[in-house]
């Protein structure tokens, strides 16, 4: 028949205590530092919101003044401010008297105006944001541990 | 005492109990009643987003060469935040004379009574410069300094003034193609509107789309907030420089032949672009509210497409241009001129009342015979000639992308307004009306071997960051290329013959003059005319076309004396302005290349 052995001393009392303690304060830790995280991620994530909203309103602001400088622009070599300064430099209005005609080479003659890009030129731009910019956490903890990404973290080089 | 103290201890742990279910059962009520629901969208529209009406930048209009005819400015919007108001006496004072404002209206603006419900703002007012503001602000700080918070009551204070940025429509050319571009009712913030020329056929592109955005106050939220395109902006077919020449020789010519209007039409017939569109008057488009004095009565905002008349002679070029392309005349047809014409009971008469002989029809274009023409369009025959007239667009909108344009109908054999007569009257370019711009467009087809092209003033739209360029529409062929040489080259040799005051030195050039009696209550011979020309080329390569109109000149009723040296002075300063070379120029320019 097997004896059954019996420990001869027990644990001091406040030994048991604090192990009691502590793991009754574990739960409590872990749950604190969850929190901690969250309240950080939380911060973080509230400031760039009001970063964006900064933004915004930084972008209206930019936007109308260029809006408004390119007005001041046209105003400033408006024709008749442009005629204003030429006769104040002295030029004059040219006859066909003055004028010579030659032929140049290749010269096709003023180009018509582009202010902006024709269909089908896509905007560069839109390359410059980041991969990592787009990507959520689970993507990001998929790719990084359990898909071999061919670029790397982040991909766009 | 040991079994008393666990009892307690029970009721003491069923009451916590009893107390947490309640509370539970309770937050499970409130969730789940209606007041919850009400409470709950009430809160989201309250706190969660702020409303923001956003109206997007109005589209910039440029000429052809990208130089700005319209765009936007940053004015100021000021007004009193009533709750932080400490001295209305201070801001009655600082404003008191900026934008006409008075004292006595800013004093009980900024004196009234702060209620978060009802009153919490007040406008002073509006459109304010930068300029005024950077003073106003400095103002301010000066004050702020010596008064923080504007806290001593007796010390000048403008706390609570407050200004807003906004964007107002501007014109840099201030009255320059203003017939054209119309203009936008920027004072009225809200419910602004293109009215005529461009700013109306174009408003809904330009403006844009107006949006209402929810702009969230839970910084959570703020991960996207939608982005509003501005309006789109359009390129012009319009050359500012060509625009500005136009304007000025027109001025000139209606204050030299006291006349009392005049419109000039300048464009490619190549392709229908309107290079220039001057007309009488013309308004300042940065004080559009004053176009009601300038525009009396009924007087059109541009007479280049709203003003219908009857053209007179310069019709006779669609006459015979129909005759030719019909095989009922060629340029040796000899026509005997006995001075009058007896058709539909009536007698048609050749301006000078007298008979010119044999003339072959080129004569008969270069003396501008209505007798000629008469019998011209009586041997066409009334169908052929009317199909040919609506061929060349007569009694039809020619659809110009302006706002405002009006058409005459046309009245055709059949039509309860028509009379025989009408046949004879009509290919002379009497009793029937039209817009500058329809006959300018009909002859541009002349002038364009055949191909009627649409008009219009659009080149490109940017939208989204990119420029899309309009394409020519040829609205129809009213004549072969064959009948359209010959036609040219007979208006040619027309002005080099007689010596017109509408020739250009070292251009061949094309062209018609016209002068018609106004009917004063329908009766013709009254001393009011239309004097008018219209004239393209180079006649070998048309590169351009240009029409001139003068109403009721004092001077001269002839079209030969008025309208033609328009012509010539606009057109030898066209050649210019275009790269045209004269024709002994372009032939050494080619011997040089060979």
């Amino acid at each position: 028949m097997a004896r059954k052995s019996k420990q001869a001393y027990k644990q001091a009392p406040w030994r048991r205590q604090i192990q009691s303690i502590g793991l009754s304060l574990l739960p409590v830790v872990a749950i604190a530092v969850i929190i901690s995280l969250y309240l950080i991620i939380g911060g973080q994530a509230a400031a760039a919101g009001l970063l964006i909203m900064n933004l915004h309103y930084e972008e209206e602001e930019i936007l109308r003044t260029i809006a408004n400088q390119r007005t001041q622009l046209a105003w400033i070599t408006s024709y008749s401010q442009m005629q204003k300064r030429a006769e104040k430099m002295g030029y004059e209005v040219a006859s066909e008297i003055n004028m010579h005609y030659i032929t140049i080479a290749g010269y096709q003659g003023q180009n018509a105006v582009l202010i902006a890009p024709p269909p089908g030129i896509e905007n560069e731009s839109a390359l410059f944001v980041n991969k990592l910019y787009n990507q959520s956490l689970s993507n990001w903890f998929l790719e990084t541990f359990f898909i071999a990404s061919p670029n790397g973290i982040g991909g766009d080089s | 005492m040991k079994k008393s103290y666990v009892s307690r201890l029970n009721l003491i742990g069923v009451s916590l109990s009893l107390a947490s279910i309640l509370i539970v059962l309770q937050m499970v009520r409130i969730q789940n009643s209606t007041k919850h629901q009400e409470l709950s969208q009430w809160a989201d529209e309250e706190y969660s987003y702020a409303i923001e009406n956003y109206y997007p930048e109005r589209g910039n209009i440029y000429d052809r060469w990208g130089r700005l005819l319209a765009g936007n400015e940053d004015v100021y919007e000021v007004g009193v935040m009533l709750e932080y108001v400490a001295n209305p006496i201070t801001i009655a004072q600082a404003l008191d004379g900026v934008n006409q404002l008075n004292y006595k209206d800013i004093l009980a603006a900024a004196s009234k009574t702060y209620d978060p419900e009802k009153s919490v703002y007040a406008v002073l007012t509006d459109f304010l410069p930068s300029g005024v503001i950077d003073a106003l602000s400095q103002i301010k700080q000066d004050y702020e300094l010596a008064n923080p918070y504007g806290r001593k009551e007796k010390l000048p204070s403008l706390q609570g003034v407050v200004w807003i940025p906004h964007l107002k429509r501007s014109y840099p050319e201030n009255a320059l193609a203003s017939n054209i571009l119309g203009f936008y009712s920027f004072m009225d913030r809200e419910n602004g509107f293109g009215y005529y020329g461009v700013e109306e056929y174009y408003d809904d592109l330009l403006a844009g789309t107006p949006m209402e955005i929810f702009m969230p106050r839970n910084p959570y939220l703020l991960e996207e907030l939608p982005d509003v395109p501005a309006g789109a902006s359009l390129v012009l077919t319009i050359d500012r420089e060509i625009q500005a020449m136009v304007e000025k020789k027109l001025d000139e010519a209606v204050e030299e032949h006291e006349a009392e209007s005049g419109t000039v039409i300048v464009m490619d017939p190549r392709n229908g672009e309107i290079l220039a569109m001057a007309s009488q008057p013309r308004v300042n488009l940065n004080q559009y509210w004053k176009y009601e004095e300038e525009f009396e009565d009924k007087t059109p905002f541009n007479r280049a497409i709203s003003e219908t008349y009857e053209p007179g002679s310069v019709f006779k070029v669609l006459t015979m241009a129909a005759a030719i392309d019909a095989g009922t005349v060629d340029e040796e047809t000899i026509f005997n001129d006995p001075g009058r014409f007896e058709y539909g009971g009536s007698i048609i008469y050749n301006w000078n009342r007298r008979g010119w002989g044999k003339q072959t029809m080129q004569g008969c274009m270069q003396h501008s015979l209505n007798v000629c023409l008469a019998w011209v369009a009586t041997e066409l025959g009334k169908e052929d000639f009317y199909k040919y007239l609506q061929a060349f667009g007569i009694g039809r909108r020619t659809n110009i992308d302006l706002g405002g344009e009006e058409i005459w109908p046309l009245s055709t054999p059949g039509d309860s307004d028509w009379y025989p007569i009408q046949l004879a009257t009509n290919s002379f370019g009497q009793g029937i009306a039209m817009t500058p711009i329809q006959l300018a467009a009909a002859v541009s087809a002349v002038a364009n071997e055949g191909k009627l092209m649409k008009p219009h003033v659009l080149k490109a739209i940017i939208q989204d960051g990119k420029q899309y360029d309009t394409s020519p529409q040829v609205l129809s062929v009213p004549i072969k290329p064959e009948s359209a040489k010959i036609i040219n080259n007979m208006l040619v040799e027309s002005l080099k013959e007689e010596s017109s005051l509408a020739s250009v030195p070292g251009y061949s050039i094309a062209g018609k003059t016209g002068t018609a009696e106004i009917p004063v209550g329908g009766v013709y011979g009254t001393e009011l005319t239309n004097a008018s020309f219209v004239g393209w080329g180079p006649a070998d390569d048309p590169q351009f076309l240009v029409y001139v109109w003068i109403e009721k000149p004092g001077s001269s009723p002839w079209g030969s004396v008025v309208a033609a040296p328009v012509f010539s002075s606009i057109t030898q300063d066209l050649v210019m302005y275009l790269d045209i070379p004269p024709e002994d120029s372009e032939q050494t320019l080619i011997a040089k290349e060979n």
